[in-house]
């Protein structure tokens, strides 16, 4: 089994690799390929290690060889093959085989076509890495790694200031977290004297309660970069700027989830820290909420299935904090599916449409564009969670566990009305935009027309490749007894005690009701000939509701505004006011008081003799009187302590 | 009254003081020369005083040391002087002030 | 000649340097590649047969020069300085290597091959003269490659590196005299050896005012804020080679003598003075890379960069706990290779526009993929990403202060976001965007000579990221020596608190061993 476990990880470096070598090079159409094979192996790979895992055999654990050691220290490359990174490798593995194959048809006419794929391969990597260590050193590695990526590939198209831009402001921002991330490894380092999961985790039950609340901030400060969330978050809209295969697999299925994971991973920390849980779950309800908010009314497709994966991060957060673990993995690779298949779909149309952004301009795309009306509007529905599709069975799962409550501490039963309530609220919305964008995009007029498209299919490679993920959009819920049974034992996970069958039936009733009804509102809305292009002028879009959330309440212009503008200005007035004008002049004065004053005595060299001879005696002068004071001193030195003595000195 | 070391001592001293003042006062290159001849045969006086004093002999031999220097210096010093003389017409000390810093 | 290979280090170069006046100026370049290689090899050889497993001086020499005062001509090498001098001879060989058309080649690599004796030299001595000697000795020929071979400000940028650092290493010296006379008075001989002086204990009022001493000294080399304003003259005026060996090898000098003379002499004083120490360490990461952020010349974006390093690495050392000294003593080895090799990479662009105005650039990556390639690689070894070098010593570092002080870690952690920053920003405004400036239409991308000195800084900035133990044990070694020294000499409270003692939990181990043999 090792074998496999190192064929998964590394195949997608070997991949990477092999495309770098061609980087400066034009087009080849082998790298794609090698590179996508080496990627079907990962997934191969990771296929038979899920079905070992599957057949109840023991996790795989290898050393590979020691990376840092110091002191006390010891941080070795491990990797861990177990129920959770399992599943992750397959989401990873899955999704990154599916995006490479589309991007073939996608980067066809780009030129940084190697380069893509050299990226895109050492994106995968890093992922394996991040999802298969076993410690957070190593983890660590993967977060950076994806990072680092990320910005290569938002940035990929770098003629382009907003892209570089996004680029530069999601690196930053995850950042900022990554330094709470390494604050928890210190941590974890010093309180338990190991990073490896399995040590460290034993060790947690021994530290007191407050220590390991600000671990568990910490970790989640870096999970909330990674995820997005709340207040980091604005970097995931921006990052749409990249390629739209880029979209799909790093910033709706795999990076973005990486927050959720960690926290998954750790959740033997967090079971014995409810509190934080309950924070961490409050947040993702929120997010939740306050993404789906932004994604009603925005005019730019990408940033709209951007901000409903912000949206759906919220709930993996929530079902996370909420002691749900297994619940949030299983959303996390529903989500992966459906989310990955709506962002290529879009990349479909953006092809038809030469790359233009606003649904308000599309229409009637579904008869140009039959197969990917079809398969964006299945993953829609999936998204919306209606049934029998994968996104009802695990935002279901979600909305019981916020009504059941905790589930770590078993016996203390809370009930997180509050939690259901928005999160049922949010499933309403999200059933409205997902809808609001299909029907803007594929149903009513033939907008289109007006600014001269002429949309057409996507190549059969592209629509294709998008299949396996629709597939498992809507079959993924069967699989969940299975994946339950599988993580049962890893993640500690319960089955739910909901009070009675009734109450269960009537909580998924409505919640389906609501969520098809709002369905049905989006199109009634949005399916008809007097949807036209915005130009500013209705009433909606003057209300005040409107601008806050077209502005995305205005956060990121507060960020520009109060944040990147000081911090340039602070660090202009750093260098030529402080920098320049008080430390360096500091040294040059003192510099420049030496030589005045030799400036100054230089005089007395008139060159007259005389003048000369009389600084020689004043000199000896001079001299000779402090001989004879310091003589005296040290003669009569008893003296003079003894009259400073009588002085009370 | 027995003329012991004190009063050498006085006359080194007030010798000094005089070739000092010469030193500084005085504008004649040749007077300047004089003083100092004073000064170091105030201290060649000092040196012989004190020689006897402690009943060393290193002193005095110091002092012959000093004289013969001072004929040496003075040997060579007015020979510059005369060139100076030769070249500018004038040995008065304010105008010779080429080593102006 | 294996007792010998540390002169052998030291006076080859110098040696090869005086030939080198005999020698025909079309035929020095390959004269100095050759030199510098055969001093690689001495180094590499030294490596090889260095015992990592012992944890003190090895190739000990000792020539006594004046005896009266117990001054001697003392060698060895450690964990901690080995690497260093290997280093050096490393930069020493790139830079010949890659020199381009410099006016008066010969001449330049004399200077290179004397500095390069003053370097190992220092890193070497165990002598207190000594050091200082080759300490000072190494300020000449840099002030005559940024005087002779600098840009228009050169003179004033020269003068002031030299004064500036020289009277620090006065102040240091008086330091040195008073720590022999304190060792006269404590054991009756006089004695300049470093080895001697680690087993006096001084009093702590004593061990205050010579680590004050030592400190300036030191700070002024490293060069810590708020002295550090002569290191972006120096930089902005030297020459791409000058830049390279003085961000990578010489301002590792000051680092690399707290380690050797202010942590072992003075344990009590480091510890009493750690705290002011790491709030200035951090007003170096952050505030000079906000100033980092705010220049226009990319080589002073670099420059800036080096001196919030440093920050970095000072604060490790004040750690005074293994995983941060270990941590530091690695960063001071990424530091070199990452910034010699920007430093390399800025006089690329250098040779080819003579401008280092990041606005006269944009859109190079287009131009020049395979330079925007390793550029951007060396970068992100510079913001630390995992898996490069430097990674390895900032996240020891910051591990090891952590140990000591949260919120300071917390507050030089913030370096992690603002390198980011500065770094992202200099790299997007020279090689993202369109290509706007016409001059820049047809640059060349990098050339063999270039490659020559890059590559292998590349890969060894991979290599160590990927695989430090080699360098690390060693150097582990070394340090746990260190801190157990200072630990047993320490006489204040707050000393024996902030310096561990690495014997108990060792004992402990043992035992566990035992009882696990057992069952």
């Amino acid at each position: 089994m090792e074998t496999y476990l190192y064929i998964a990880l590394f195949a997608p470096l070997v991949g990477s690799l092999f495309s770098a070598l061609f980087t400066a090079t034009p087009k080849k159409l082998f790298t794609g390929i090698v590179g996508s094979l080496l990627i079907f192996t990962s997934l191969v790979s990771s296929t038979i290690l899920l079905m070992y895992i599957l057949k109840g055999g023991e996790p795989v654990h290898v050393t590979m060889m020691t990376w840092m050691a110091t002191g006390d220290l010891y941080i070795p490359f491990g990797f861990v093959v177990d129920q959770i990174s399992v599943t992750m490798m397959m989401v990873v593995t899955l999704v990154s085989t599916v995006v490479h194959i589309y991007s073939i048809g996608y980067m066809d006419h780009d030129k940084g076509f190697n380069r893509f794929f050299a990226w895109l391969s050492a994106f995968v990597f890093s992922m394996m890495i991040l999802v298969m260590s076993d410690n957070y050193a190593g983890l660590f590695i993967g977060w950076e790694g994806v990072g680092l990526c990320s910005w290569g590939l938002i940035g990929f198209w770098y003629h382009k200031e907003s892209a570089t831009w996004a680029a530069s402001e999601a690196f930053i921002m995850n950042r900022i977290a990554d330094l709470g991330m390494l604050i928890g490894l210190f941590l974890v380092y010093w309180n338990t004297g190991t990073l490896q999961y399995d040590g460290a985790f034993a060790a947690f039950h021994t530290l007191d309660i407050s220590t390991l609340t600000w671990i568990g901030i910490f970790l989640f400060i870096g999970a909330m970069g990674k995820s997005a969330q709340f207040p980091l978050h604005t970097w995931l809209a921006d990052a749409m700027e990249g390629p739209t295969p880029v979209s799909a697999l790093i910033h709706a299925a795999t990076m973005v989830t990486a927050g959720v994971y960690l926290v998954i991973r750790s959740h033997e920390l967090y079971s014995l820290i409810p509190h934080v849980g309950l924070f961490i779950a409050s947040l993702g309800a929120f997010v939740a909420l306050f993404a789906a908010s932004m994604a009603l009314v925005n005019r730019d497709m990408k940033r709209i299935i951007a901000y409903s994966t912000l949206s759906q991060l919220g709930y993996m957060f929530v079902a996370a904090g909420l002691g749900a673990y297994w619940v949030a993995l299983f959303h996390l690779m529903a989500h992966a599916f459906f989310k990955a298949a709506l962002f290529l779909g879009a990349g479909n149309v953006m092809h038809a449409m030469d790359d233009e952004l606003d649904p308000f301009k599309m229409g009637g795309l579904r008869k140009k564009m039959k197969w990917t009306w079809i398969m964006m509007g299945l993953a829609s529905l999936a998204l919306s969670g209606i049934f029998p599709f994968a996104g009802f069975f695990s935002k279901d799962a979600i909305l019981e566990a916020a009504f059941v409550g905790n589930h770590t501490a078993l016996h203390v039963m809370e009930h997180h009305y509050i939690i259901y309530a928005v999160l049922l609220f949010t499933a309403g919305l999200t059933a409205f935009y997902s809808f609001r964008l299909v029907a803007l995009i594929f149903h009513g007029e033939e907008r289109f027309k007006l600014f001269g498209f002429h949309p057409h299919e996507a190549a059969k490679i592209m629509l294709l490749a998008i299949a396996p993920l629709v597939i498992l959009a809507i079959i993924a819920g069967a699989f969940q007894t299975t994946f339950f049974e599988m993580v049962q034992e890893a993640l500690n996970a319960v089955e739910y005690h909901v009070h009675s069958q009734i109450v269960v039936w009537i909580m998924t009733i409505g919640t389906q009701v609501f969520a098809i009804s709002m369905i049905i509102f989006a199109y009634v809305k949005y399916n008809n000939s007097r949807v036209s292009v915005p130009d500013g002028t209705s009433r909606l879009e003057n209300s005040f509701i409107y601008k806050l959330l077209f502005n995305q309440y205005y956060i990121p212009h507060f960020y520009a505004e109060y944040i990147v503008k000081p911090y340039r200005e602070i660090s202009e007035i750093f260098w030529t006011k402080v920098d320049l004008k008080i430390v360096d002049a500091t040294v040059d004065g003192i510099a420049g008081i030496i030589y005045g004053t030799g400036e100054k005595t230089r005089q007395m060299q008139s060159g007259n003799l005389s003048t000369m001879l009389t600084w020689m005696v004043a000199g000896l002068v001079g001299l000779l009187s402090l001989a004879v004071v310091f003589g005296l001193t040290a003669r009569y030195s008893d003296e003079i302590l003894l009259f400073l003595s009588a002085l009370g000195v | 009254m027995e003329i012991g070391l004190t009063h050498y001592l006085v006359l080194s001293t007030i010798l000094f003081a005089i070739g000092l003042v010469g030193v500084m006062r005085r504008k004649n290159l040749l007077l300047l020369f004089f003083a100092t001849e004073i000064l170091l045969n105030a201290v060649n006086v000092a040196f012989a005083a004190i020689s006897h004093y402690y009943g060393d002999m290193t002193g005095q031999m110091f002092a012959f040391f000093v004289i013969a220097i001072a004929a040496s210096e003075v040997a060579v010093g007015l020979g510059l002087l005369i060139v100076w003389y030769k070249r500018h017409g004038s040995i008065d000390l304010d105008a010779l002030a080429t080593m102006k810093g | 000649m294996l007792d010998h290979i540390l002169s052998l280090l030291i006076f080859f170069p110098a040696l090869a340097a005086v030939v080198g006046f005999m020698i025909q100026k079309e035929s020095m370049r390959a004269y100095g590649i050759s030199v510098a290689t055969i001093e690689f090899a001495l180094s590499l050889w030294l490596w090889y047969v260095f015992d990592g497993n012992v944890s003190g001086m090895q190739f000990m020499e000792n020539i006594p020069l004046v005896q009266s005062f117990g001054i001697n001509y003392t060698l060895g090498v450690d964990g901690i300085s080995l690497f260093i001098i290997i280093l050096s001879a490393f930069f020493t060989l790139l830079g010949i290597g890659s020199l381009t058309d410099t006016p008066n080649v010969k001449y330049m690599i004399i200077t290179l091959l004397f500095l390069q004796m003053t370097m190992v030299g220092v890193f070497a001595a165990l002598d207190a003269i000594v050091f200082y000697i080759f300490w000072e000795l190494s300020l000449i020929p840099m002030l005559y490659i940024i005087g002779a071979w600098g840009g228009p400000l050169r003179i004033y940028a020269s003068v002031k590196f030299f004064l500036y650092t020289f009277t620090g290493s006065l102040v240091m010296l008086v330091g040195m005299l008073f720590m022999a006379y304190f060792y006269y008075q404590a054991t009756g001989v006089w004695s300049f050896a470093l080895l001697d002086w680690y087993r006096l204990i001084l009093p702590q009022s004593y061990q205050l005012w010579l680590f004050a001493a030592f400190f300036i000294g030191f700070a002024i080399k490293v060069p810590m804020f708020p002295f550090h304003t002569w290191l972006p003259y120096a930089h902005g005026q030297a020459p791409t080679i000058g830049s390279v060996i003085l961000a990578a090898i010489l301002l590792k000098m000051g680092t690399y003598a707290f380690v050797r003379f202010s942590l072992p002499l003075f344990p009590d004083a480091s510890a009493y003075f750690m705290i002011p120490i790491a709030i200035l360490a951090v007003i170096m990461v952050i505030y000079t890379a906000m100033v980092a952020y705010a220049q226009k010349d990319i080589k002073q974006v670099i420059a800036y960069s080096s001196i919030s390093h440093m920050g970095i690495i000072i604060l490790g050392t004040f750690a005074l706990n293994v995983e941060g000294i270990s941590g530091s003593i690695f960063l001071m080895l990424g530091h070199g290779v990452v910034a010699g090799a920007l430093f390399m990479l800025v006089g690329v662009i250098y040779d080819r526009r003579h401008t280092k105005m990041m606005s006269e650039f944009g859109g190079l990556a287009q131009v020049m993929p395979r330079y925007a390639t390793i550029f951007g690689i060396m970068m992100m070894a510079s913001v630390g990403m995992p898996l490069t070098i430097n990674f390895v010593g900032e996240f020891l570092s910051l591990l090891g202060f952590y140990q000591q002080s949260h919120i300071i870690t917390i507050l030089a952690g913030v370096g992690i976001i603002v390198g980011a920053i500065y770094m992202l920003g200099a790299y997007k405004k020279t090689f993202f965007g369109e290509v706007t400036n016409e001059k820049n239409k047809n640059l060349p991308d990098i050339n063999k000579k270039e490659l020559f000195g890059l590559i292998p800084l590349v890969i060894v900035a991979i290599w160590l990221g990927v695989y430090p133990k080699p360098v690390l044990g060693p150097i582990n070694k070394s340090v746990e020596s260190i801190v157990q020294l200072m630990h047993n000499k320490s006489t204040t409270e707050l000393a024996k608190k902030r310096i561990p003692n690495l014997v108990k939990p060792k004992v402990i181990i043992i035992k566990k061993t035992i009882i696990e043999e057992v069952h």
